[in-house]
Order: structure tokens, then sequence, then C-alpha cells
């Protein structure tokens, strides 16, 4: 689904700054590299980045590289003549020769393997590439962005990324920190999504969020980061499941390491005053809602999970929790086959 | 005064940034800094009279130094860039990158950087 026309929104330093650097680089026509979490925003950088150059109007095309295999994404990218294989009855053109003149965002450039790499940076530096099965060179005016959400520092480490791709690429590099990091604007994406899906789901009267829901929404950690928040927002106002939903976030242990170390040292003894006498100093009636809600979820999860032979999409929909939610809950509570 | 000369010099190195702008101040340089590749553009794109040279180090986060040379040499192709890249920062394949009149390499004696800048603003004059 595209969020066409998306504007960057939020208020923190990294959305300002990145809305600076996209108006003084969008008409360089240099690489750019994206980085940042997943749902964190990327796509719409690069649109924002699209719209704001003198290319707004020519084509934008996206591929994900993570989506297809080699040899699709070769010819996905450069297109083949007729013949240029078995099956090849007609030529094809690629997402280089569509994007020309626009520009071409590769998603999860990361992924991209070594070879096809090596095929991009020729792109890059001679600008021109030739489809699949043909002799001859075309020109390309292909304005490259790419995203990723991994250290491409960390690749080229590990010999997975080249370098001298890395640095054709990432001329410049535009970061955009996680939600959890920019709880400012938390209240102002709220604000447009709600609206945007006011208008396409047509509710009437249409939702409006209050002041706790806001409050609890900016309190999340958000792992999903801006697209979890579009989902949360668009299920809070479809299907109305606020409290469901406070009970998920509930049981999300934050990811801040000391906290997560708690939880971890407290997993050994997870039956609760199991020696008969609680210990006062560590008493907590949350801590042992907690223990008693975990304990009765595993066997409950234990127990459809064995109905279902495993099968966890069904298990999800029979426990009316999302997919992730239950994959999520079978790594926490240990839950084994 | 009138024969100053303008200099624009930027890196994300602070040390580095203070090093070059005490000393070619006091070579009686015109010295404009900056610590970001957005506030080096933005520096470059208000002075009304234009820089008679940039230095710029390659390697900065967000814009860097590559972008910096191609902006600057496209909007102002008269201006002789001087780019510096530090050890361990694989210069062989930044300079491949960098479109600079000069890549110097650090770390560098003050005094050879002085005497390439009055070399290559005497050549362009």
């Amino acid at each position: 689904m595209h969020n066409f026309e998306t504007p960057l929104i939020g208020v923190s330093q990294t959305i300002i700054k990145t809305r600076e650097l996209i108006a003084h680089v969008a008409n360089t026509g240099l690489n750019i590299v994206i980085t940042g979490e997943s749902g964190v925003g990327k796509e719409v950088v690069a649109q924002n980045l699209y719209y704001s150059s003198s290319r707004n109007g020519k084509p934008f095309v996206k591929v994900n590289c993570a989506a297809l295999p080699d040899g699709l994404l070769e010819s996905e990218l450069f297109g083949y003549e007729r013949g240029a294989f078995t099956g090849a009855d007609k030529k094809r053109r690629g997402k280089f020769e569509l994007a020309n003149g626009g520009v071409l965002f590769l998603d999860e450039i990361g992924d991209m393997s070594i070879l096809l790499q090596a095929k991009l940076l020729h792109v890059l530096q001679s600008g021109e590439f030739a489809p699949l099965g043909s002799e001859t060179d075309r020109q390309t005016d292909t304005w490259v962005i790419a995203a990723t959400n991994r250290s491409l520092n960390q690749e080229i480490k590990n010999g997975t990324f080249r370098k001298d791709l890395y640095y054709r690429l990432n001329t410049i590099n535009i970061h955009l920190s996680p939600l959890r990091t920019r709880r400012e604007d938390i209240p102002f994406l709220i604000e447009f999504f709600v609206d945007a899906y006011n208008e396409r789901f047509k509710l009437n009267p249409p939702y409006k969020a209050d002041r706790e829901t806001i409050e609890k929404l900016v309190a999340h950690h958000w792992p999903g980061n801006v697209r979890e928040l579009q989902n949360i927002l668009q299920r809070v106002m479809v299907m109305g499941d606020f409290d469901a939903i406070c009970k998920e976030f509930e049981d999300e242990p934050e990811p801040d390491p000391e906290a997560s170390q708690q939880v971890n040292s407290e997993k050994p003894s997870s039956e609760p005053a199991a020696s008969g006498k609680p210990d006062l100093a560590s008493f907590s009636l949350k801590k042992i809602k907690k223990k008693a809600a975990d304990k009765a979820e595993k066997e409950a999860i234990t127990y459809v999970l064995a109905e279902t032979n495993w099968n966890r999409s069904k298990a999800s929909k029979i426990l009316k929790i999302s997919y992730k939610t239950l994959l999520y809950k079978i790594s926490e509570l240990e839950i084994k086959p | 005064m009138g024969d100053q000369k303008k200099l624009l010099i930027i890196d994300d190195d602070a040390e580095i940034l203070a090093a070059l702008d005490n000393y070619l101040r006091k070579k009686n340089y015109n010295v404009a800094i900056a610590a970001n590749g957005l506030d080096g553009l933005k520096l470059l794109e208000l002075e009304p009279n234009g820089f008679d040279l940039i230095i710029t180090d390659l390697v900065m986060p967000s814009i860097s130094g590559v972008a910096i040379i191609s902006i600057a040499k496209k909007k102002f192709p008269k201006i002789p860039i001087i780019a510096i890249t530090g050890w361990g920062e694989h210069p062989e394949a930044l300079a491949a990158e960098a479109d600079a009149d000069l890549v110097m390499e650090k770390p560098f004696e003050l005094s050879v950087l002085e005497s390439k800048i009055t070399e290559i603003l005497s050549g362009k004059k």
C-alpha cells in the first residue's frame, strides 16, 4: 500500500533536521542511503526527496531487494531481451529503464547479493546498463535512493557489502531514529493518521483519540515504529479494541537493557512464592498479577497450539491475538512443542 | 584586509577544525568553519561574494565531503577544493569518489597544507 504524498510528520530534532536535509539535497541528484529501523518511515523520506526535486512528476519506481531471489532481482532491475533465457518469450523492461528520468528506490539494499552489487555499482559509475541477453548498453538517468535497516558498515566488515558501492551510494546518509527516541512526534502522528483513517473508512461519527489514549500511545515503546502505530490506530478505529491493545502493550517488556535483565533474572523462580513465604522485599502486587497471568496464558496458548498442531496462524485466530503477538508470547513464555 | 582570502573549512572533528581555524587565521586568512556538512552547505550558499577555497573532510555523517564537493563544484565550479581524509578511512575508495582538486591524508603538517593553499590560490589567480 502506498502512502504517497505523506509528509514527514513531527516536531523532534530528527524530523526537523531531516526536513532541512531534504530541502538541501533533493536537487543534487546525489545518491542517498536512508537508514533506520523497520517501520520508521524510510520510504516516506524517499518520497519527500522525490517530491522536493525537479524529478517530481517523473516515475518513482520502488524495488524491494529482499523480496526477490537473486536471478529474478537482476531481471527486475535490468530487464531482458526476448530469448535471453528459456521462457523469455517477450522482451521485458527493467526498473532502471522504467525509472529513467525519475527515481529508483532500492529498499532493503543490505539484502542484495554481492554479485548484483557489482552490477549496480557498474550502472552507478557508468550511467549505463545492459538488459540480460542484450549486447548493447543503454544510458540511464536514474536517481538512486537506497534504504536499509541494516548497518552497512557491519555488512562491509562481514564481507557481505561492497565497500566501493557503499561509498558510491552513501554520499548522503539520512538516518531516522526509532519512534521511541522521539516520543514528542507521536501526538502529531496520531492526529495525522486519525484524520486520514476517518476519511478512508468513512467513520461516522469520526473517531477522536481522547487524552488517555494518546498518553498510552505516547508511552508505548513501538518496536515496529510508525508502521506499528498506523496498524494500532486502524485497529482502534475500526474494531475499537483499545483495551485489548493496552493489555498487549503491558505484556510486552520494555527493550531497556536493565528491564530485560530483570525479566531474565526472574525467570528461574517463575512460581510465585514457591517457598511458601513471600519475600516481602520483592513483594509487589503487580509482579504477582503478571506471574499469574503469564502462567494462565502459557497454559491456554500451549493448549490451543497442541489442538491446532502448532498451526500458529490458526492458533492466533482462536486466541484472538495477532500472529506477531502469538510468536512473541511463544518465545517470551518459552512455550515448546 | 581587503586582500584576505576567504576559506571555508568543514570537518566534524572539533579538534581538527579548531586547529585549522587557529593556524590559518594566524596566517591572515578569513576563515569560516562548519562542524558538519549541512552547516557547510548553508555557509556556502549564504556567503555573498563566495569563498576562495574550500577545505573539507571526506567522512562525515549525513552530508559527506564527497557530496559537499559535488554540490560545490556544480554551483561554484571555480572554487578550488582540498579534501582531507582520516587514516583508516579507505582513502583510495573515497578519493576515487571525490572530485577534489587535491586530496590530503591525515595526519599532515599544517605548514604543508598552507603551502598547498598558497599554491592553489596563486594558480587560480
